[in-house]
């Protein structure tokens, strides 16, 4: 078994914009003393309470509070006892002065956190049993360690309890607003983060609602989000409503795979099924959001399931077989293949073993006509540059800019949480948004330039109005979306885009570590297959249809029998019955991203592996190991038995492949402007368009989603609200 | 979060507690007393256990159990084979164990596990 | 130095045979020094003599310590069977924030998970039965290089995800209500 030889551990930085830092003469804020519980601690000051105490270990309770939403103040769990105040402060809200001894256990402190808990308490409803949130409630675990042991409340013998009526708020989140405390949480996140000002509060004191006030569907690509954020069970998954208890339940780590952004979650599941998906902390990807879309498709690995397989008897009929027969029957084909003649295309959802597997397999059996569905223009520089086709800014160097252009891209359905940091860019440090194509609402200002290939020709001439404001950016970043690059003038528009990249980036005069030019991919196979040598686009399988095709998830339909001739052999290989399995002759059934150790590189180029949560169901197999297989029928034994030994033949092609959770930054900007200099500009005459428009188009993309039902009530719910009058 | 996989090679020594021998030298003898002392309670063993194995096929079972650890090196893995060896001696030779505990070290699976890659993936196994 | 030879069974005594000299010079013996021309022994040295004290005190000199490698596998001794040893890949890793909560006290240990394999529904009572013996075997350790260590002993091929220490980001209240930048809140 080979072992990797040595540790890598490079230390993260963590890039944060500070707000309002006083600063003395030598440009770093002096510190502040302040004692915690005696201990004393230096901050900067504008420190919350809260946050020097955190920084000493004490974590002082809260609901209201959330680390990346703005402050509220509202809940008053998180008072502490100042020496010498009269009053406790709110330590969220309450910035620290130089000598304050803040006292988080002492009998003032204590008594207000059992006063505020017992006045939650009394309007609250004897859920716990009933309730979702139950075993991951803050309400429940903050009574238990900060509550008193008896309730005072006597008026349920008489008025009895406050309650509220339901509110509609979509398909995909329950709400008991009976179980709100106010903590306003979800209408901050609504207003800030999503940018869809739907939440707010209505009526005062033991009245107050909070919700939509008519009734509205939260319509955000991030609104599953607010089930995190809810403290208690008012906001609960409904897909996810009364299925299990957090307690009887695994999680395992994982990579989100329905966009490319990469994002980390939790797989959590219980004998063998996967019940949800949760977000995982990551500063630089997804901070603690999820997109609705890798939240709630999960019930999509249910259905549609291939499970067995399948091959194409005489009668033209898809008949399960064993495995034997299968890969027998497979590796027949191959063998009768020569050179060019095999052909393989590759879908969104193939991991990195996968397709390294495939490719050495076929490059032995004398082929090189591998290609990914998406395109990428391989004209010019093509996909050699690795800087071509990255986000090389990184999804958190965004906080960083002061100006954005995003071309023949909607960020905010093509990757959401990109364009949640975009928004936080935004609010936070006023960057100014440009687009070119359509207008699209992207939940912040932005300024449409025109969706017409000229914008593209003046911009990077440097004929626009806008070009100004470009070269006067201290730090630009130029996004073109790949679904612009997927027409057939593609190559012309990544030249422009890298013109102005390039010109832009030496206006600007930034160092070597601000990279300009990003490209957005939109699918989370893309990276790695072009890492690994895959050419982009099927136009070479198009200028030469093969007698044998292998589909590896292939499912977006970019190929269909009639492009192919009449005695071709399909092979699919793949979890789901989508369109590639229908066109095939041979099925061979696949792992879902929920049932592998894979790894996938996100946008920006850093690879990142998801764990087994649960085992492929019925006779399927991990990818990898079905290649490998094949190989060894066929004749072609594949030097590796064990994960181990095929990630060090990742490791030997691409070694940033299993770098795993590191960015592998790319350069060469200059020369692939240079390279580009060689494509004959042809511009087409078509304006810049997006698939995804609106919020019906976000939710069904790609194979899962389309077996998802949760995906397709969506779908109905927001059409629903649109031939509504508010 | 980057992720550092495998092993590293440490090179170097330590300087430990001894489990019973201090060098190479005495942990070789004790091997090799067990040994003996196996050897010479193999007559013993098939008459009083009654199996259906014969002397010289214990003592080659003997030898192979022997030879499994052949390259243990630290001198504490090798006392702690040794105490494990002796405790199952003693509860051989004490008629603590019946006849299904010793014919234990014969036991070969009546369906062997599949060893090459293309069994194990057809019998789907990790 | 105290040898462990186990006396066999009292009541039966070991037969030994007794050769006399003649009859092993008959049968060929072994032993060298009987074969060997009494000139040529009698040029061979004695083995160099050494001193009483010398053998009895290397194991003080070091306060009793031995020397032994920093290596140590110990999965022959553990017990643990060997396809679980080399076919098994073990995660270590510092648990994050649960995202419904804000409790932090769960994250302060690194933990030591194996890969998971199949479970499926039990048919008799609907609990989750397994194949898998380790399958429910989470270690939880003060720090990573004590995770490694045991990972390293017991022959067990691992990974790390190592650790961001993130920066508490600044906040205040009074952003909320600033005249000139879009942190103004609109809502509660």
């Amino acid at each position: 078994m080979l072992r990797l030889p040595f540790l890598r551990s490079i230390p993260q930085v963590t890039r944060v914009a500070s707000l309002g830092a006083r600063t003395n003469s030598t440009g770093a804020p002096e510190k502040v003393e302040v004692f915690i519980d005696g201990q004393p601690v230096l901050v900067d000051p504008g420190t919350t309470v809260l946050q020097a105490a955190a920084m000493v270990g004490v974590e002082i309770p809260r609901f209201c509070y959330h680390e990346r939403l703005s402050v509220a103040g509202n809940c008053r769990m998180c008072l502490v006892e100042v020496e010498k105040s009269a009053k406790p402060v709110a330590a969220c809200a309450m910035p620290v002065m130089k000598g304050w001894r803040i006292k988080t256990n002492s009998d003032l402190t204590r008594k207000a956190r059992e006063g505020v808990m017992e006045f939650l308490l009394v309007n609250h409803p004897l859920d716990c049993p009933i309730c979702d949130q139950g075993g991951e409630c803050d309400l429940q675990d903050q009574s238990m360690a900060f509550g008193s042991d008896r309730s005072r409340f006597t008026d349920i013998a008489f008025s009895g309890k406050r309650a509220v009526e339901d509110k509609n708020v979509g398909p995909l989140i329950k709400t008991i607003m009976t179980r709100c405390i106010h903590c306003t949480r979800c209408i901050r996140f609504a207003s800030e983060v999503a940018g869809v000002d739907d939440l707010g509060t209505t009526g005062r004191g033991g009245d107050m609602q909070v919700g939509t006030y008519v009734e509205k569907m939260f319509l955000s690509e991030l609104s599953g989000n607010v089930i995190d954020l809810c403290p208690v069970g008012a906001l609960t998954s409904k897909p996810y409503a009364f299925m299990a208890r957090p307690w009887e339940t695994r999680k395992t780590d994982s990579i989100d795979v329905m966009d490319a952004v990469g994002s980390n979650i939790f797989v959590t599941h219980r004998t063998g099924e996967v019940l949800r998906v949760l977000p995982r902390t990551h500063e630089d990807i997804n901070e603690e959001w999820l997109s609705d879309k890798s939240r709630f498709a999960c019930d999509g690995l249910k259905r549609q399931r291939l499970v067995s397989p399948m091959v194409r008897d005489s009668t033209g009929k898809l008949v399960m077989v064993e495995w034997e027969d299968a890969l027998v029957a497979v590796a027949r084909a191959l063998q009768s293949a020569k050179g060019d003649e095999l052909a393989a295309i590759v879908g969104g959802f193939a991991d990195a073993e996968a397709l390294v597997a495939l490719k050495d397999m076929l490059n032995q059996l004398g082929s090189e006509s591998l290609c990914t569905e998406e395109v990428f223009p391989m004209d010019g520089a093509g996909t050699d540059l690795r800087s071509n086709y990255l986000l090389n800014s990184t999804i958190a160097g965004v906080e960083e800019a002061d100006v954005v252009l995003l071309i023949g891209t909607n960020t905010r359905f093509e990757a959401p949480l990109f364009n949640a940091r975009l928004r936080k860019s935004w609010i936070n440090n006023d960057l100014r948004v440009a687009t070119v194509g359509p207008d699209v609402d992207l939940t912040y200002e932005t300024e449409n330039l025109g969706d017409s290939m000229q914008v593209l020709q003046d911009l990077a001439e440097g004929r626009h109005a806008f070009s100004k404001v470009l070269n006067g950016a201290k730090r630009p970043i130029i996004v073109v979306g790949s679904g612009a690059l997927q027409r057939e003038d593609g190559a012309t528009v990544l030249q422009l885009t890298q013109r102005i990249a390039q010109n832009a980036r030496v206006a600007a005069n930034v160092g070597h570590d601000w990279r300009v030019l990003n490209v957005l991919q939109r699918v989370a196979s893309q990276v790695a297959a072009l890492d690994l040598g895959y050419k982009a686009g099927i136009e070479a399988i198009r200028a030469n249809p093969p007698k044998v095709l292998f589909l590896l998830g292939a499912d977006e339909g970019v190929i269909s029998r009639e492009d192919l001739p009449k005695d071709c052999f399909v092979i699919y290989q793949g979890h789901h019955g989508d369109r590639g399995a229908s066109m095939a002759d041979a099925v061979l059934p696949g792992a879902a991203y929920t049932e592998k150790q894979a790894t996938y590189v996100n946008m920006e180029g850093r690879a990142q592996q998801t764990y087994t949560a649960i085992t492929p169901p019925g006779l399927a197999r991990e990818d990898w190991k079905i290649l490998r297989a094949l190989g060894e029928v066929v004749g072609v034994k594949l030097p590796y038995d064990t994960l181990t030994q095929l990630r060090a033949r990742l490791t030997e092609v691409s070694p940033n492949l299993t770098r795993y959770g590191d960015v592998e930054s790319a350069n060469y900007f200059a020369q692939a402007v240079e390279l580009a200099k060689l494509v004959k500009a042809q511009p087409n005459s078509a304006p810049l368009d997006v698939r995804q428009k609106t919020l019906e188009d976000f939710y069904i993309t790609d194979s899962i989603s389309r077996a998802s039902p949760t995906m397709a009530k969506c779908v109905q719910a927001v059409k629903k609200q649109r031939q509504s009058k508010y | 979060m980057a992720s550092t996989a495998g092993t590293v090679i440490k090179s170097g020594v330590k300087q430990v507690r001894p489990l019973l021998s201090v060098d190479n030298a005495e942990a070789r003898k004790r091997v090799l007393n067990l040994y003996k002392a196996w050897y010479r309670q193999v007559p013993y063993i098939v008459l009083e256990y009654d199996i259906p194995k014969n002397e010289s096929q214990c003592r080659a079972k003997l030898r192979e159990e022997f030879e499994k650890h052949r390259h243990a090196k630290d001198v504490r893995v090798i006392d702690m084979l040794v105490v494990k060896g002796q405790m199952e001696l003693v509860e051989t030779v004490k008629r603590w164990k019946q006849k299904g505990h010793v014919m234990n070290y014969f036991r070969t699976p009546i369906n062997p596990k599949p060893n090459d890659f293309l069994s194990k993936f057809i019998a789907g196994s990790a | 130095m105290a040898s462990v030879i186990v006396n066999v069974r009292p009541g039966l005594k070991l037969f030994q045979s007794v050769l006399t000299c003649s009859s092993r010079r008959a049968f060929g013996s072994t032993s060298v020094l009987m074969n060997e021309d009494p000139l040529k022994l009698a040029q061979l040295k004695d083995a160099p003599l050494k001193s009483l004290d010398d053998l009895l005190s290397s194991s003080e000199k070091n306060d009793g310590l031995i020397t032994v490698e920093n290596k140590v596998d110990i999965s022959i001794l553990t017990g643990v069977p060997q396809e679980h040893i080399t076919t098994r890949h073990v995660r270590i890793w510092k648990p994050v924030k649960h995202a419904m909560q804000s409790g932090t006290n769960n994250t302060h240990k690194w933990k030591m998970e194996f890969e998971s394999r199949e479970r499926w529904e039990n048919p008799l009572m609907g609990w989750a039965s397994s194949g898998d013996p380790l399958s429910n075997m989470q270690l939880s350790f003060g720090n990573k290089e004590e995770a490694i260590a045991f990972c390293e002993k017991n022959g067990w091929d691992y990974s790390v995800n190592e650790v961001v220490e993130k920066q508490p980001r600044p906040k205040s209240y009074g952003i909320n209500f600033s005249w000139n930048k879009k942190t103004r809140t609109s809502t509660k």
